[in-house]
């Protein structure tokens, strides 16, 4: 083996991990954990624009940090409601009279991102300081999640400076594109009662759909590839709306999601047809697999969520 | 001979030298040993998926299970513009192979290696229908997402849909 070939060889590792140094400091690294325990910590209030595609959506959030608990108000078209605690998300339909109730599963509770977990991102995303930018008053500075591959999405984050609290997240394409963005046009810290993350429909008699998730195994069903760097972190059955009950196996890069749900055919009233739906960063691609209906929805890019559906299988156990 | 062997990777032989050494390969010796090993270590410094350890071993496996054809035949009813567009696009295919072969391992070298989608069909795109609201919400929970937005990312599990109206 010749000298040349073998400098040439080695230096090309030194190259990366100094490249991968300077994109993983631990800089970035405090600044995504201020932002999770900004996130967690402070009590707040706000309006918020959802934007994808030619679409705008505002809605109001507030959030109670001691008692845990947060408050979703959609303010544009039908008038619905999100409340949070520490183990139960309720979404309250007034249209239809309905709450849905999410409980978590025994065994997991609402994802966090623990600061091992913050260091194996750096393995599918280049994480770096952007630009600082006044954004509604706020003094933000950028953190950017810059994908390996072209099988996850970007994130251009910005941060209140002072707090870590999270005031523009801007999903973007491989090309660099906006999919979608979140926005804070007004916020306040602190000042936040009991009554204010109260949802206003709490002693109303809704029908309660409870989603009664339990840790299963779905037996037979399985991937013949995992996408790369997405690996399964719960398998369980549920319901959905008034469903019978369904699969739901979730898998994770650590910032992204895909879900895959299994349903048996004539499962439900108004299915989803078979192909690709998509709003913003989300896409829903549902395809036939042995007598069932398999749904996959991701936050991810269209192929990859496209992927992980045609890799589903079953095979009689 | 192991220099040679080095030298005949690298492309430095050239001539009787490099006759020399290809024909030290022949037969299991010292030579064929330096050969596979030497090839090792260099899959194994640009991080190659397909090591070539037991390469040998696995081919040969293939082509013994590979059926045999006894009267290959010709292939019928071809014309001879046919048989050029084929033997065209055979070549661009060489040509794909060789360039590939060409610019394939630098640029494995200058980056670490990226996973590419390969374009699968495009599927049939269809309309969100209200049930979709169910799967967003029975997914956003398990978005690590969250923990860095708090519930700002549900709001797209409660979306209105085309068809529902505000009664």
């Amino acid at each position: 083996m010749n000298v040349r070939r073998v400098a040439a060889a080695l230096s090309v590792p030194l190259v990366l991990a100094a490249g991968a140094a300077i994109a993983q400091s631990p800089e970035t690294l405090a600044w995504l954990r201020k932002i999770q325990d900004a996130t967690r910590n402070l009590s707040y209030t706000g309006t918020f624009v959802y934007q994808q595609g030619n679409k705008n959506e505002t809605s109001r959030i507030t959030r109670l940090a001691p008692a845990d608990v947060e408050r979703l108000e959609v303010l544009d078209g039908l008038p619905r409601e999100l409340v949070r605690t520490r183990d139960t998300v309720r979404c309250y339909l007034p249209e239809s009279k309905v709450v849905k109730v999410e409980k978590r599963t025994p065994d997991r509770s609402f994802p966090a991102l623990l600061p091992d977990q913050l260091n194996a991102l750096a393995q599918h995303y280049d994480i770096s300081l952007g630009e600082t930018r006044r954004i509604g008053g706020f003094e933000c500075q950028g953190v950017m999640l810059t994908p390996k591959d072209n099988l996850r999405y970007g994130y251009r984050l910005y941060a209140d400076r002072s707090t870590g609290m999270l005031v523009r997240a801007v999903t973007v394409d491989s090309a660099g594109n906006q999919v979608e963005q979140f926005t804070f046009t007004q916020l306040s810290l602190g000042h936040v009662t009991p009554e204010m993350v109260k949802s206003r429909h709490a002693s109303a008699n809704f029908r309660v759909e409870d989603a009664q998730a339990q840790p299963a195994r779905l037996a037979g069903w399985s991937l013949t590839s995992e996408l790369p760097g997405f690996h399964k972190i719960v398998e369980l059955t549920r319901r959905l709306g008034e469903s019978k009950p369904v699969g739901q196996v979730v898998y994770s890069d650590g910032l992204a999601a895909v879900s895959v749900f299994i349903e048996p055919l004539q499962g439900r009233g108004e299915p989803q047809r078979p192909g690709m739906a998509s709003m913003g960063a989300i896409h829903v691609y549902t395809r036939q697999v042995a007598n069932h209906m398999v749904t996959v929805v991701g936050e991810a890019p269209a192929a990859s969520v496209q992927r992980i559906g045609n890799a589903v299988e079953y095979r009689r156990p | 001979m192991k220099e040679q062997i080095s030298a005949l990777m690298d492309g430095e032989l050239e001539g009787r030298a490099a006759e020399e050494a290809i024909e030290s390969l022949r037969g299991e010796g010292e030579a064929l040993e330096s050969w596979r090993m030497y090839h090792l270590i260099s899959d194994g410094m640009r991080d190659s998926r397909l090591l070539s350890a037991g390469l040998t071993a696995r081919v040969s496996e293939r082509l013994a299970a590979e059926p045999t054809v006894l009267a290959p035949g010709r292939l019928p009813g071809r014309t001879p513009a046919q048989r050029f567009a084929y033997a065209a696009a055979a070549s661009v295919a060489a040509i794909g192979l060789v360039s590939w072969l060409a610019f394939g391992p630098q640029q494995q070298v200058a980056k670490e290696p990226i996973a590419k989608i390969e374009t699968p069909i495009t599927p049939v795109t269809v309309q969100l229908t209200s049930s979709a609201n169910d799967y967003l919400l029975a997914h956003q929970g398990f978005s690590p997402r969250v923990s860095l937005q708090g519930m700002v990312p549900y709001v797209r599990t409660v979306a209105e849909r085309p068809g529902e109206s505000n009664k």
